[in-house]
């Protein structure tokens, strides 16, 4: 059973169970934080340097259809063919065209969270395509079968012995669970792959729209392999991804490095505008990119959640959030988890049903906000996506029944104070320390972790009017 | 399929006025930005980050400065790798006068890329095959401690990313303080190069429990010289 098919309480209880995951999701996000902390401060002003990301996201958004065009004239200008999904399956159709045409066999990619989200993988492997992962990560949770505990790190609930079981396999005799062992193995068994490859698939960072390029940021140097050695690319961008020229792109950049692991810059940033220049030595000869909708342009429409379109995908979010550090990314059952997931994935898959309870996913302390290099304010959406939940009519029934119930009592004076003076009588047995613990159902779902405080003797209705009758 | 056309102007009314036919004001930026006073400082900051990355570096003045670096840090080597393969020095077609002439006094070899063989798919596995990629760099960035490459028919993008070891000459004078002032020199391009390679240290990931670990898929060792005039 893949943790796809479990239930929220089911995925939670899991991760709450599983001390490994929660130890390294702390350590790990403690890790990026406090790089970030030091890459922020070190710049000089972080909050002037947030404030231009800010701006610049937002302008972009308010823009988005001019630059979109932009990007789209230049691209095609110089012959990169574009392509515009409206849906996932629209993605997924177009790329499994393209590979066909192709007659592709070896597929490549490098870290794109837009083929998570169109889970693209399976549409190919379907089709008979072997896709490779070149991201160490991601490469260890496609072969464990596993979607990204985190944006920046996919394989952060892993432990090194779980790596080297699952490589033993493919390498075909038993590693040692070093990390140069099992990086050195990668770095091997990848080689071969990165020369076979037939098409090489890309995520995108940003697209700059003055001049049709494409920005790329990795530290391990797969997605310059992805995006050098087949002979085909295929780019695929969320169509929100867009800045106006190489100005704003220093701007965004240093955010993204510096908030993402603490860096000045990736170990490697690749600006490429394609496809190659005929006399270039190497480099892909033919170059598609593929703009994905699922649902931004109704975000676009929406100014509620308008600013959830600025993101950057530093995943800075992701190491402050105190409900993502106790359970790590898999709990929220979503491709995109930590406080950006919550928001976004309710709006682009619209399904209360499945994605109701991101939301609930937070503490509200707006750390989330505190940490965002374009200041979205995550946590005033996740208050806003609970209202637009239950004013869809998708508040559970028990939670409908106490807010009919409260609304029912405390219009009503006299039988709130009868029940008032019932319950100060019946919490008695539960009561300690002025504080309710324990209780039956449905009370003990909540007591069972925390307690409640307990009905007052007196009720501040009467301790009020008791007072105005002193006067 | 839906249409340029379409598709934008769905965003248009999403944004609830029609598309606009003039560029947009651009936003007015001011960050306070890293700048250091002169070239001297920018050298010395430049190689102090690049070191801190793991990347060894040095300044040289002259030729012998140049080949005392190169022995120092390759000793007989190379002699050893051409004996186990002809082309394992792979270079730019052209590169820096000073580093050109260090080679050949050394009797290293170098193997121009372009030129190593008709067809592309070889020239890869040549690249991969290779111990030593070659290259200049068009600019620097002090603050970062990053090289920045321009692809041109003249060079490849393959040499500085599939051998294990990538060895990079800059001029002094290349060495910018921060990312904005290359970023603006390559806005004047106008059309940017195919490909502009921003490198910083050797590849690296902590993918694995957060353990950093070096050389998973570029190159593991990487060495810069900053040519001082
Ligand atoms: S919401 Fe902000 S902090 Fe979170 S990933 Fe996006 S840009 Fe980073």
């Amino acid at each position: 059973m893949t943790m796809y098919n479990l239930t929220t309480d089911q995925r939670v209880d899991e991760a709450l169970a599983n001390n490994f995951l929660r130890q390294a999701t702390r350590r790990a996000t403690d890790r990026l934080r406090n790089n970030k902390y030091k890459a922020a401060d070190e710049l000089g002003n972080w909050e002037e340097w947030r404030g231009a990301g800010e701006t610049i996201r937002k302008h972009v958004i308010a823009n988005l259809d001019y630059y979109l065009n932009q990007l789209i004239e230049q691209m095609e200008k110089r012959g990169v063919h574009v392509h515009l999904a409206k849906t996932p399956a629209d993605a997924v159709g177009i790329v499994r065209k393209i590979v066909h045409e192709q007659e592709a066999k070896n597929v490549l990619k490098s870290k794109s969270m837009i083929s998570e989200e169109i889970h693209l993988n399976h549409a190919l492997e379907k089709d008979g395509v072997a896709v490779v992962e070149t991201d160490l990560g991601e490469y260890i949770i496609q072969i464990a079968g596993e979607p990204p505990s985190h944006i920046i790190v996919p394989a952060m609930h892993k432990t090194r012995q779980q790596v080297a079981d699952l490589f033993e396999p493919i390498a075909g005799h038993a590693l040692s669970s070093d990390t140069p062992t099992l990086t050195r193995f990668v770095r091997l068994q990848m080689r071969e792959q990165f020369l076979r490859g037939d098409i090489g698939i890309t995520g995108c960072n940003f697209a700059v729209a003055e001049t049709g390029s494409i920005v790329m940021v990795t530290n391990e140097g797969n997605g310059r392999m992805v995006s050098t050695l087949p002979r085909v690319q295929i780019t695929l961008m969320g169509m929100e991804r867009i800045v106006p020229s190489f100005r704003e792109l220093d701007v965004l950049l240093n955010l993204l490095a510096r908030s993402a692991t603490g860096q000045r810059l990736s170990s490697y940033t690749t600006i490429l505008t394609p496809p190659k220049h005929s006399a270039d030595s190497d480099g892909p000869e033919e170059y598609h990119l593929v703009i994905l909708d699922h649902n931004r342009s109704e975000i676009l429409g929406d100014e509620l959640f308008r600013t959830a379109l600025n993101c950057i995908r530093c995943g800075a979010c992701f190491n402050v959030c105190p409900v993502y550090r106790q359970l790590g990314g898999h709990a929220y059952g979503s491709v995109y988890s930590g406080p950006i997931g919550s928001v976004i994935t309710p709006l682009l898959e619209k399904d209360w049903k499945k994605w109701g309870h991101l939301p609930y996913f937070s503490s509200l302390c707006g750390a989330c906000s505190e940490a965002c290099p374009v200041r979205i304010p995550l946590h005033d959406l996740l208050v806003k996506l609970r209202m637009r939940k239950t004013q869809s009519g998708h508040t559970p029934q028990v939670e409908q029944h106490i807010f009919k119930a409260y609304r029912y009592f405390f219009s009503r004076e006299k039988t709130l104070r009868r029940v008032l003076r019932i319950g100060a009588h019946l919490q008695r047995p539960f009561v300690r320390n002025h504080r309710i613990s324990g209780g039956p159902p449905p009370l003990s779902n909540w007591t069972k972790s925390r307690t409640l405080p307990m009905v007052a003797a007196k009720p501040f209705m009467q301790v009020w009017a008791d007072l105005k009758n002193k006067r | 399929m839906t249409t340029t056309k379409d598709f934008i102007n769905g965003l248009s009314s999403k944004l609830g006025r029609p598309t606009p036919t003039k560029a947009p004001t651009p936003v007015e930026i001011s960050v306070p930005q890293y700048r250091l006073s002169n070239t001297e400082e920018r050298v010395s900051i430049f190689l102090q980050n690049w070191h801190a990355l793991g990347g060894k570096g040095a300044i040289v003045r002259s030729e012998n400065d140049l080949l005392q670096s190169l022995q120092e840090w390759f000793r007989d080597q190379p002699i050893n790798w051409i004996k186990e393969n002809k082309l394992a020095l792979l270079a730019w077609d052209m590169l820096p006068t000073i580093a050109e002439s260090a080679f050949s006094s050394l009797n290293w070899p170098l193997t121009r890329y372009t030129q190593s063989s008709l067809n592309i798919r070889d020239r890869y596995s040549i690249a991969a095959q290779a111990e030593l990629g070659v290259t200049g760099s068009d600019w620097g960035i002090a603050l970062s401690g990053t090289i920045v490459m321009n692809s041109n028919p003249l060079r490849g993008r393959a040499i500085s990313l599939l051998p294990p070891r990538h060895l990079a000459f800059i001029e002094a004078a290349k060495i910018r303080n921060n990312l904005f002032e290359v970023l603006h020199e390559v806005s004047a391009l106008g059309t940017p190069p195919a490909a502009i390679e921003m490198i910083s240290g050797p590849s690296r990931t902590s993918d694995i429990e957060m353990d950093l670990s070096i050389g998973v898929h570029g190159p593991i060792e990487v060495y810069v010289v900053v040519i001082q005039d």
